[in-house]
């Protein structure tokens, strides 16, 4: 096994192990981790295509404006571990 | 010579130095150990192994160069803080140089102290955030060469990575994830308000450090830390695009949270900001990387307006590099303790109605330039 082939692997399981969480985590702001995970693999794999461009984009863009997400997670959902306590 | 080749040399000599060594003891080794003493030599010794070793070394020299600077940034922060409110500053620890160890102290207090997770905080999301923002700060260092010769990211024969300076831009825009999920997972009203006002800020604020680097790439025709360097051999784009530089240090210093624009870590309305339920070295990692970052904006700013590590070469390039960085860090400083902060609504008009305008009289200004052919 080249290493090529070996680092291709990694980031392809890991893209995928990540979207998998993203669907499947209790928690939204966990969701949201997967999405990054996902999203950096993803920018990796482009990285190993010689698409420096498209993958510091993907970083940029994607991975900047996941902030939003998160954003909107903790906004629009109702949130179990910070209720009842009042502090 | 290039950081490359040096790293690469010195490894070099010392496997060979290792080598012998342990050739000589497998010697006296029965045939099978033998064989396998001589496998590892040759392994040690191989060209791949070696290249590999390189870049580590390559990365630990880079790391270790800018946790330098970073202690000399928080001694200049501490010591000027008290020469402009008019007291002495760090004093007693390393008296002679100044209090200059004083910060090494703090962070050996820090490493001693206990760790302590919140019973009701998320886990995952409180244990990663710092993680997340300790190495997406480092990461930027990697592409911020000093000079031609001292930087990581290029290949053996030292071309750089060709969209650098996009890159440290790409990079700086994952802090607000990593500090809003501190603030979220650590499961207090304080650190989310801290956190939400950390979103919202660096979002608002990296619309016009990116235009203003816009119009940099613009005037130079390259993402390439080296090319944007040496398209300021006859003018510093401080001079074709001042309203951008000043729109940029603003911009830099509400990335990097220094107090005009330290809402997100308020101590006299939110407790410590989003660093609250930290302690221990958790929270010397985050007080260390903000001065990281701050040592990676003075480099931004000194690469893309000050003409990089252009000088009179009496003395190298690398020393000019930092003397602009330190300059513009010294002014950061200068303004952190002269003006008040500002307000949370204060701050969001600033960005989007002066600065957001600003930055884009600034790309226009650029754009008449190259299409008059000045540039």
């Amino acid at each position: 096994m080249t290493w090529e082939l070996f680092v291709f692997l990694f980031l392809a399981s890991a893209a995928l192990l990540s979207a998998i969480w993203v669907i499947s985590a209790k928690e939204i702001v966990h969701s949201v981790i997967g999405l990054v995970t996902c999203f950096i693999a993803i920018g990796c794999l482009f990285m190993m295509l010689n698409a420096e461009f498209v993958a510091i984009i993907q970083f940029l863009v994607y991975v900047g404006a996941v902030t939003i997400v998160i954003l909107f997670g903790i906004m629009l959902t109702k949130r179990e571990i910070m209720g009842g306590e009042g502090r | 010579m290039n950081l490359f080749e040096f790293c690469y040399g010195i490894l070099h000599w010392l496997v060979d130095l290792v080598n012998n060594l342990w050739y000589w003891l497998g010697d006296f080794l029965p045939w099978y150990f033998g064989d396998f003493f001589t496998a590892v030599g040759d392994f040690a010794a191989s060209d791949g192994h070696l290249t590999f070793m390189t870049i580590l070394l390559e990365s630990v020299v880079i790391i270790v160069v800018a946790l330098i600077n970073v202690l000399n940034f928080l001694w200049i922060f501490r010591k000027l803080s008290g020469r402009i409110l008019d007291f002495y500053g760090p004093y007693y620890v390393g008296y002679r140089i100044g209090g200059w160890l004083q910060n090494l102290a703090d962070g050996m207090k820090l490493f001693i102290k206990e760790i302590i997770v919140p019973t009701k905080a998320d886990r995952l999301g409180f244990l990663l955030a710092p993680v997340i923002f300790v190495a997406s700060s480092l990461v930027i260092l990697s592409v911020i060469p000093l000079s031609v010769n001292f930087g990581l990211s290029t290949n053996e024969s030292g071309e750089y990575v060709s969209a650098g300076a996009l890159f440290a831009l790409a990079a700086f825009s994952i802090a607000p994830f990593a500090i809003l999920l501190a603030g979220w997972s650590s499961n207090n009203k304080y650190t989310l308000i801290g956190g939400m006002r950390s979103a919202a800020q660096m979002m608002s604020y990296e619309i016009p450090l990116i235009l203003c680097a816009a119009s940099v790439f613009l005037l130079a025709g390259s993402f390439n830390f080296v090319d944007i360097v040496d398209a300021q051999h006859d003018v510093w784009f401080l001079i074709p695009l001042f309203i951008g530089f000043v729109v940029f240090l603003i911009c830099l210093i509400a990335e990097v949270e220094i107090i005009p624009f330290d809402l997100p870590e308020a101590e006299a309305e939110l407790v410590e900001g989003w660093t609250t339920e930290y302690g221990g070295m958790r929270f010397g990692l985050f007080y260390m990387t903000t001065a990281v970052r701050s040592y990676a904006g003075g480099a931004l700013a000194t690469a893309f307006f000050l003409g990089g590590w252009q000088g009179p070469s009496f003395i190298p390039d690398e020393i000019w590099f930092l003397i602009k960085a330190y300059i513009v860090y010294t002014v950061f400083m200068w303004l952190t303790w002269s003006v008040p902060r500002v307000r949370i609504d204060q701050m969001l008009g600033l960005g989007w109605k002066r600065l957001l305008p600003l930055a884009m009289l600034n790309l226009l200004i650029a754009a008449a330039l190259k299409s008059g052919g000045w540039f």
